[in-house]
């Protein structure tokens, strides 16, 4: 494997995708040099990747379908524009085998890890198989391509609660948990629905539901040179409907042994697939400290960036060094991270009216900053958000030197936020960083859904507040009338402002 | 420049801020009273919808923005919702019924464009509070839109597969 490796000149980088990560690529690629192009659709003409690149071609219209999951399409613009790699980030064409393979065909490096690892642990079942060969503890679960009668029969012998899920699945789409025999078949249909919609694949299979479980996972690395190290875990486990919406690294319920077993257990899963690149195993643990395997995402993960502040590792740049070829920095895993890291997805969601997503143009928006603050963006005051793509409006992280001062500098940044013109869940976190069991890190995969309430934990505004609000709200409201009021006069010269000036210039004439 | 019209008498808004009620006077002057207090404001605006103000030497850093004919506050990390209005605009609602409850017909509306997945239920079907009526497929997610109360399904706007705009009615409850 070492003899065949070699260096290969990265000049120019496309990215094949929108958003905040096509701009937290970008950054990377600026760092090293490297040119860039961005691809965009319809909706996208103004979004900040296409304004942050070095070159941008459009690709179609606004529907995923028509424009960012067209891989042939954006392959041709890399040949055109003379990119010399692809970078795929996370979601649309990152985890489609066939477009890594497309893309290595076309003489170009696609970073990420090989098609083969993609495709194996693309395949919910055969990623199973196969790590559970390399000794990787698996959570009990069905083939897809059963018939509902056989997916019942399966259920009732894992007894319920099951999890519903997309055999292409990811980001919890098409994703249900089922906690009766009677509620399975709306769920199966719910599920094949949307995994038909967000996937073009429907297929569904189910898997036992291990109750009060933690979702942890690890940040995987490897290089062409043979090493794979870990970097670490990052605690998910605050997650609704299977979105994740914070996460953190390290996780307060783990402990030395725990993260060298778990540890242990992803390099040995990364190296089942002969996997190259960034990567992440994601895991259940359970009150007891068991785990068990869920699934390998083959790509960057939303939440990398609280790996990177507690381990000092760019991700974004290692992936690239990685796809030129060259040795990683780190060939140690990371067994004690540097101290705490948090991130709030900060979604278009209305958190008091059941997270519905909310559209419209963000009239203003004004994004933290200080000590160990980061905010990793693809949006800006009069940018519209569109029903096309998903409702993040950014990522918030905080760093502290203990989880203590990573949660009051995230409470004294989500105070700085200033989104509006689009209902968002900023009220969310700052309710969830007041919960006592948040707090106190005592939190399952289930804690949002079923023991979290926004209105607990709430403090109503003070009188002296709303006072102040009333206030600042009649003054605006003066203005804009003594504004009005002030035009109103200037007509007030019996005839209209335009005869008033084209009288004035003949007079001069 | 001349004087706006009625510079030389006061200005009385009665402003609502989350559902409480101030009695708001500004002067001629600039000089403002809360219920019949005289406040010190020291009120600037900095750009757009941004403006500072210091009150007894408290600061705040205030957004405010009109929308859908209402008023959003954001201060200190907390967005408040409101409505100003001034002495005619009081009288005109108060003729219209318009701060008293609201009338006993509810039209859910759809929040986001999006595609009618599913309408759960039928014309004269009870129905309560937190039930899921519709299914509207948007952002990749299908979205289950409650009934905000206890009701009757009067009338039924829009069909499973339509693709509807916000702010589209899509059911009428009663």
């Amino acid at each position: 494997m070492v003899a065949e490796t070699q260096r290969k000149d990265i000049r120019k980088i496309l990215i094949a995708n929108r958003g905040e990560i096509a701009v937290r690529v970008i950054r990377a690629c600026r760092d090293l040099g490297i040119r860039t192009v961005a691809v965009y659709s319809d909706a996208d003409r103004t979004a900040l990747h296409v304004r942050y690149a070095d070159e941008a071609v459009y690709i179609g219209p606004p529907p995923p379908r028509e424009s960012y999951l067209l891989g042939d399409r954006i392959i041709d613009v890399a040949r055109q524009t003379g990119a010399d790699a692809i970078h795929p980030g996370y979601g649309f064409l990152s985890e489609r085998e066939w477009f890594a393979g497309s893309v290595t065909e076309a003489g170009l490096i696609f970073i990420g890890p090989p098609a083969s690892a993609i495709a194996t642990m693309g395949d919910k079942q055969t990623a199973r198989e196969t790590v559970k060969k390399a000794g990787v503890p698996v959570v009990p679960g069905t083939d897809p391509d059963l018939t509902d009668d056989e997916l019942y029969a399966a259920a009732a012998s894992f007894g319920f609660p099951v999890m519903v899920k997309a055999a292409a699945g990811g980001g919890g789409k098409g994703m249900r948990a089922v906690h009766n025999a009677d509620d399975l078949p709306e769920a199966l249909n719910l599920a094949r629905r949307e995994a038909e919609s967000a996937f073009g694949d429907g297929r569904v299979y189910i898997e036992k539901l291990i109750v009060g479980a933690r979702h942890i996972e690890f940040q995987v690395l490897a290089d062409t040179h043979g090493n794979t190290i870990h970097l670490g875990e990052r605690e998910c486990s605050i997650q609704r409907r299977h979105q994740k919406l914070l996460e953190e690294a390290p996780s307060p319920f783990m402990d030395p042994d725990l993260r060298r077993r778990m540890g242990d257990m992803a390099v040995a899963a990364a190296k089942a697939v002969g996997y190259v690149n960034a990567g992440t195993i994601e895991c259940l643990v359970d009150k007891d400290k068991n785990f068990y395997f869920l699934e390998m995402n083959t790509r960057l993960q939303v939440e990398h960036p609280v790996t990177e502040l507690v381990t000092g590792v760019d991700l974004v740049k290692e992936q690239i060094r990685i796809a030129r070829g060259r040795r990683m920095g780190l060939t140690e895993s990371v067994l004690e991270p540097k101290g705490w890291a948090m991130e709030c997805r900060i979604n278009a969601e209305d958190p008091y009216n059941n997270f519905l997503p909310s559209v419209g143009m963000i009239s203003t928006m004004i994004a933290p900053s200080g000590p160990g603050v980061r905010v990793d963006s693809g949006v800006y005051a009069g940018y519209a958000i569109t029903p096309y793509y998903d409702s993040m409006i950014a990522k918030l992280i905080c760093w502290g030197d203990d989880r203590g001062e990573a949660m009051l500098r995230m409470r004294r940044a989500l105070e700085e936020f200033t989104i509006m013109g689009v209902k968002h869940n900023v009220p969310f976190h700052q309710n969830l960083l007041n919960s006592f069991s948040f707090i106190a890190g005592k939190f399952d995969n289930k804690f949002v859904e079923e023991r979290f309430s926004m209105t607990t934990f709430e403090e109503n505004p003070s009188e002296e507040e709303l006072e102040s609000a009333a206030i600042a709200a009649a003054l605006v409201a003066h203005r804009n009338r003594q504004l009005a009021g002030q035009v109103v006069i200037r007509n007030e010269r019996d005839t209209s402002n335009w005869k008033w000036v084209s009288r004035w210039e003949r007079m001069n004439k | 420049m001349g004087e706006p019209l009625g510079a030389d008498e006061q200005m009385k808004y009665v402003t609502f801020i989350n559902d409480k009620k101030f009695e708001i006077d500004i002067d001629q002057d600039g000089s403002v009273k809360v219920n019949g207090k005289p406040r010190s404001v020291d009120f600037l605006h900095l750009n757009a919808s941004l403006y500072s103000m210091l009150m007894d030497n408290a600061s705040y850093e205030v957004l405010v923005e009109e929308r859908d004919g209402g008023v959003e506050v954001q201060m200190h990390g907390r967005l408040y919702a409101g409505k100003v209005m001034d002495e005619r605009a009081v009288l005109l609602a108060e003729t219209r019924g318009e701060l008293g409850e609201a009338s006993g017909d509810i039209i859910i509306k759809s929040p986001m464009p999006g595609l009618i997945v599913l309408v759960k239920g039928a014309v004269g079907d009870v129905i309560s509070k937190g039930q899921t009526i519709v299914i509207l497929e948007s952002m990749k997610m299908q979205n289950e839109l409650k009934a905000p109360r206890d009701g009757t399904i009067s009338a039924i706007h829009v069909n499973p597969g339509q693709s509807v705009e916000k702010n589209k009615p899509l059911l009428t409850i009663v």
